[in-house]
């Protein structure tokens, strides 16, 4: 046993961890740079001795939950969930209480730095934050200059409160302002975006909700209606994304629903299922198929037993009829991989490799089980080449069968939260006139309509392909569609913030070939600039690293994905640590670092002269909350009209101090401000109610109705119109006279104007051109969660003593390892040797069904390597298991294989640790938007 | 070994003969924790009703909008709560429920009860346990979170050699760091391997070297408010779970139910039939963990 150390940490040592830099305010006004400093009564509050409790968002996973930081004498000492936020009621995970070691943790960038090696050898040196923005200022408008600012891409990645950065690149003038929903869940999302307008279908189970009595109060309803989930691919215990999904699956079980997981391993989510269907990975397309087969096939009006579909469903929706022809038109064709007919339950049944009868049994129950939810997830679907189809057929299922918006049933929660942003999101910039001349000739269009995918490879893209960025940096872009079409342009400037893409945007390997290409002595993409408070492999290839402040330290909004509309503020909790700024201070003092030198396109009047202060900047992405329509039963308002748009705090909006526009449907209450949240513990709530879709409501289809085909004409005032969620992709591509290479790829001329179907790639089971693959590489490879958020909380030490899903488990063994941490300088040794014991510290693994490890004479703890058909691989230590499907591997995302030294010792074991996107194919996407295909994809196994 | 705990008492007696005794006993490491207490009584064995003024609402609870039916639970055990502080002390029953139908294995409650409680690398109070159970594809899963089980009962209390842990009152087991000496006998006789021992770490011993500002701060355990960055208790004791016995006095509930994300924990008073806690046991399918070995523990788990 040690004796334990006696640390005198003199009080000054406290104040310089636990405080800003010595000098305070006058050191930030001396830096220039345009930085504003804090004023003094805001500055004086956050240090104040004392215990207070401060309301802020988390960033520790994409849930960004509402939450109560306890805060002692300006240090940050324990995180409580908000319980005023219906999102997450006053609970918060592991991760989130963990949020202390990531805003304190040594491996935080501390001060900008700029490369001194080569990309990726991880030499940095201290600057100022006047050279660092000096640099990239500088850079930036001579790549403007050269190559027009579309070759530059700010990628604010993970974190969804980056308006500072959307605003100011927009206005530079690139219209390439991407997040990080590009690379994840994407297919997923495309059924909800093409048929509602929307994103996300959720389960009816965020509790409380405050509803509309018939006395007129409004009340807290903590009642559960559903009577089914199910889970397909999904594993919201672990992926703790929609929050509520954990208490409210666990409640509505109680309360009397069913559960059923889909997913190929047993996740944390499937403990607590009345049934795990362990599925073959990449089908669930299929089984989705075979369920609306059968309830096609098997519903009966009269017969109450087999009352699957509501028909009252057509009342708000168009195209039906069209979409069941195109769906049974597949039902008398034979697959040729196994000889049977599509979608029935002998052909899933084969796919699958579940028993006919489950699936029956599966469809039956859910078309008789009302109200119910079926739900898909981001690993399942969104990890697939082609989770479309699933997505397309998991929203048609929620839909005939009369769940939409019906109490207890499913939300499309996209289409409900409150709006935020506004004016701060930069949309106006994206519309102004540019012209480029392509070929000789003066063309003339939009800022948008430079976009790299949208008028590029990806016109579809959810946003932006991401995933498809190290082939665009190394070979450029030549828009294909659009005014624009013919202009070539190379990728000069990739500016990511919070996000990872080395580990998490593709194949790690591609990411990197990208990002160190060399033109002769230089790199090909010619600025490369990092922006976060964690240390991660992205930055060892940047040459310009700034420090974000942490998430305890800024203000914002974030994206959350409740039932109704709700919206919590990210605030202040700490004074900025080192030197660390928010993201608006860094994008306000690049944009006049830009204006000083000289560049036209950032005029001080859109910037630090319209939003003084950080206060100003979210008070007006705050104006347009929560701009919904008002719509539903009960109805929120019953002394407003009805479809006409919300705006305004909730108090304002109950007492009537609202204006009414009658001409462009608002009511207008008082804006909602950050100080308005402030005075109500950080929450604004307003009321939820169903049937939303009845009549328009929050739809936002063309149609204003759930689109079962999605290009189709109308006409409208004698004149003839194309409409529905390819309609405008369509029209481009017949313009230009040629489909995107996804297009091409799954064999079609133009996107579908209904139902379609097209095999998933890699899969040896379901698609032709791979069964020859099937002994050599006999595991299908997926990914799935632990508890961490992707790749970004690795070096949490709390979060990494958590064993987790048979993925993240305390097998290192033990080391003494020279210790490295982020310096001022980056990755610097401490000349400290640092004993980790053996089993004290969860590391990635992979899971694999015990059967199959034993025939392999496999033992747990075992290393080995993975390999696939393109010969990528990847080595770790296997787990042997009874929780997975047999012939499945499964790879903790973001678990392993860390090769940055701000991992802290998770980084200590990468060399038997797997990187799940280490063996990902870099050179598909799915072919509609453009996303990486995580889950696709097969390996032998050796062992080492 | 001494031959009765009398002489260990009468050895107790004065300061000074304590000292002498324990540094019989003491290696070179804790010669310098022989420390006189910092304050009198640990926690006093009757509350006096001065006490009951200084409760708080941390996160405004009481402003929750109202309930259709039901109530948010947090304000139901709130309000259990603060009744059965108005009663004294020894009628009071501390007791949790831990409903495992719900505990989703987050570790929200160990984490939060790290935090709260300021604990270093080596010392948790609540861990999550996880048994699997059958062969594929018929496998069972269950997340069993471990707190102090406050065994009306305790096996660790009768083994201490200084009686520096008791039972309460209102029944929390308790340890008076000051004079448990570390012998870690207690940790051994409990069947629940509830009690961890404070071997002095900090988190910045394995990271950088420098020392986290949070655990530069005190902890509240006990209402003492030790800092263990000075070099002190508790370094060198046995700690345990206490159900935030300093939150609990002012009215707020322990760290893990506030943040339980299945919202699987429940605390709360036993002896009144009212709380949700007392309805919450009197379900069929309720269990106590090692139920065989006579132990009376006072969480209960629903299966």
């Amino acid at each position: 046993m040690t004796s334990p150390k006696t640390l005198n940490v003199s009080r000054r040592d406290f104040l310089k961890i636990a405080s800003v830099s010595t000098g305070g305010v006058a050191a930030l006004a001396a830096l220039g740079s345009g930085f504003r400093p804090f004023d003094a009564a805001a500055q004086a509050n956050l240090s104040k001795q004392g215990t207070r409790i401060a309301y802020t968002a988390c960033v520790m996973c994409p849930a960004e939950c509402s939450l109560a930081v306890k805060v002692e004498n300006g240090v940050a000492s324990a995180i409580y969930g908000n319980p005023h936020a219906p999102l997450n009621s006053g609970v918060v995970c592991a991760k989130g209480a963990s949020g202390l070691q990531m805003v304190y943790n040594v491996n935080r960038i501390k001060y900008p730095m700029i490369r001194v090696g080569a990309r990726g050898e991880g030499k940095f040196k201290r600057v100022s934050w006047e050279e660092a923005l000096d640099y990239i200022a500088e850079k930036l408008l001579k790549i403007k200059q050269r190559y027009g600012p579309e070759s530059v891409i700010m990628d604010a990645g993970d974190v969804t409160d980056r308006d500072p950065y959307y605003y100011l690149f927009r206005a530079f003038g690139t219209p390439h302002t991407v997040e990080h929903g590009a690379i994840c869940d994407t297919p997923r999302r495309h059924g909800p975006k093409l048929m509602f307008g929307g994103k996300r279908v959720e389960p009816d189970i965020m509790r409380p909700v405050l509803v509309r009595q018939p006395d007129g109060s409004l009340k807290n309803d903590y009642r559960y209606r559903t009577r089914l989930i199910v889970y397909a691919g999904w594993n919201p215990f672990t992926a703790t994304r929609i929050v509520y999904e954990s208490r409210g699956t666990v409640e509505a079980k109680l309360a009397g629903a069913k559960l059923i997981v889909i997913d190929p391993a047993f996740s944390n989510t499937a403990t607590k299922a009345d049934q795990w269907i362990p599925i073959r990975p990449g089908t669930d397309p299929d089984l989705f198929a075979a369920v609306l087969r059968y309830i096609l096939e098997n519903h009966s009006d009269e017969d109450p037993f087999r009352r699957y579909i509501d028909w009252s469903f057509l009342e708000y929706s168009q195209g039906w009829e069209a979409f069941e022809a195109a769906f049974r038109s597949w039902w008398n064709k034979k697959d040729p991989i196994n000889g049977l007919n599509y979608f029935s339950l002998e052909w899933a049944a084969e796919r699958t490799g579940i028993d006919a009868e489950v699936i029956a049994e599966l469809a039956h129950t859910f078309g008789i089980t009302k109200p119910a939810a079926w739900v898909w997830g981001m690993n399942g679907i969104g990890h697939h080449y082609n989770g479309y189809t699933a997505a397309i057929i998991g929203t048609a299922l929620n839909v005939i069968t009369g769940n939409m918006e019906v109490p207890g049933g499913a939300i499309d929660t996209e289409l409900v939260k409150s709006d935020k942003g506004g004016k701060v999101k930069g949309d106006d910039f994206n519309k102004r006139e540019v012209t480029r001349v392509i070929n000789g000739k003066t063309v003339t269009g939009k800022q948008e309509e430079l976009h790299m995918d949208l008028f590029g490879k990806w016109c579809a893209a959810w946003d932006d392909a991401v995933g498809d960025y190290p082939s665009r940096f190394l070979e450029g872009v030549e828009l294909k569609y659009g005014p624009f079409r013919g202009h070539k342009y190379p990728i000069k400037a990739f500016i990511i913030r919070t996000g990872n893409p080395v580990i998490t945007g593709s194949n790690t390997d591609a990411w990197i070939e990208a990002l160190t290409a060399k033109d002769g002595d230089d790199y090909r993409v010619e600025l490369v600039v990092y922006i976060d408070t964690p240390f991660l492999e992205t930055g060892l290839y940047a040459d310009v690293i700034l420090p974000e402040a942490s998430y305890l330290e800024r203000m914002s909004l974030s994206d959350i994905y409740p039932s109704h509309q709700l919206i919590y503020l990210r605030d202040f909790v700490l004074e900025k640590l080192y030197e660390s700024k928010t993201q608006y201070d860094i994008a306000m003092a690049l944009a006049r670092k830009l204006h000083e030198k000289g560049d036209p396109d950032i005029k001080p009047e859109e910037h630090w002269e319209k939003y003084p202060t950080e206060e100003d900047f979210w008070n007006e992405a705050l104006k347009v909350a929560p701009g919904r329509n008002h719509c539903g039963y009960p109805l929120p308002y019953p002394q407003y009209p009805v479809n006409y748009k919300l705006l305004g705090t909730p108090d304002s909006l109950e007492a009537g101090r609202v204006t009414i526009d009658d001409e462009k449907k608002v009511i207008q209450g008082e804006p909602v401000t950050v100080q308005w949240l402030r005075e109500h513990h950080g929450v604004a709530v307003w009321p939820m109610s169903w049937g939303r879709f009845h009549n328009g409501g929050v739809l936002k289809t063309d149609s204003k109705k759930v689109d079962f085909v999605w290009d189709y004409t109308v006409e409208k005032d004698g004149e003839k119109q194309r409409k529905g969620g390819y309609a405008k992709y369509n029209k481009l591509i017949e313009a230009a006279g040629e489909p995107t290479p996804g297009l091409r790829e799954v064999g079609w001329e133009k996107y579908p104007s209904t139902f379609y179907w097209f095999e998933t790639l890699w899969n040896p089971y379901t698609n032709p051109d791979y069964a020859r693959y099937k002994d050599e590489y006999p595991f299908q490879v997926i990914s799935g969660r632990i508890h961490h958020a992707m790749s970004g909380t690795q070096m949490v030490d709390w979060l990494g003593r958590i064993p987790t899903e048979d993925l993240w488990m305390p097998l290192n063994d033990d080391r003494v390892v020279e210790e490295v941490v982020i310096g001022p300088d980056g990755p610097t040794p401490t000349g400290r040797k640092v004993r980790i014991p053996k089993a004290t510290w969860s590391i990635g693994v992979i899971q694999m069904n015990r059967a199959d490890g034993e025939r392999l004479g496999l033992k747990t703890g075992d290393l080995v390597e993975l390999e696939t058909p393109l010969g990528h691989k990847t080595r770790g230590k296997v787990y042997l298991v009874e929780t997975i499907r047999p012939g499945v591997l499964r790879l903790p995302f973001g678990g392993g294989g860390r090769f940055s030294p701000g991992l802290g010792k998770t980084y200590d074991f990468r060399d038997v640790t797997p990187n799940a996107n280490a063996i990902v194919d870099p050179d598909h996407h799915s072919p509609i938007m453009g996303s990486p295909i995580y889950g696709d994809m097969i390996v032998k196994v050796r062992k080492m | 070994m001494l031959q009765n705990n009398e002489s260990v008492l009468d050895a107790l007696k004065t300061e000074e003969s304590r000292r002498a005794f324990l540094a019989k006993f003491a290696s070179a490491v804790f010669a310098g924790l022989i420390t006189p207490a910092l304050t009198g009584d640990v926690v006093p064995a009757q509350a006096a009703p001065s006490e009951q003024k200084n409760l708080t609402d941390e996160f405004d609870v009481d402003q929750l909008p109202e309930a259709v039916e039901g109530e948010h639970p947090i304000r139901r055990m709130m309000a259990d709560l603060r009744r059965a502080l108005q009663k004294p002390m020894d009628q009071r029953r501390w007791g949790m429920v831990i409903d495992l139908r719900k505990c989703t294995g987050c570790n929200g409650c160990n984490v939060a009860c790290i935090t709260e409680n300021k604990l270093p690398p080596g010392v948790t109070y609540r861990p999550v346990m996880i048994e699997t159970y059958g062969t594929y594809p018929n496998v069972a899963r269950r997340f069993i979170p471990r707190p102090c089980m406050q065994c009306d009962n305790p096996p660790c209390v009768p083994v201490c050699p200084v009686h520096a842990t008791w039972k309460r009152s209102d029944g929390i087991t308790v340890i008076d760091y000051d004079k448990c000496i570390g012998c870690r006998y207690c940790i051994t006789a409990c069947p629940y391997a509830a009690r961890s021992f404070d071997s002095g770490y900090f988190y910045g011993d394995f990271e950088g070297g420098e020392r986290q500002p949070y655990e530069l701060l005190p902890s509240p355990e006990y209402g003492e408010n030790r800092n263990r960055a000075e070099g002190g208790s508790p370094i060198g004791n046995v700690r345990k779970c206490h159900l935030c016995i300093h939150r609990i006095e002012r009215g707020e509930l322990p760290a893990c139910t506030l943040s339980c994300m299945g919202r699987a924990t429940y605390f709360g008073d036993l002896n009144d039939p009212k709380s949700l806690v007392s309805e919450l046991i009197g379900q069929p399918n309720v269990m106590r963990l090692r139920e065989e070995m006579g132990t009376q523990p006072k969480v209960f788990y629903l299966v």
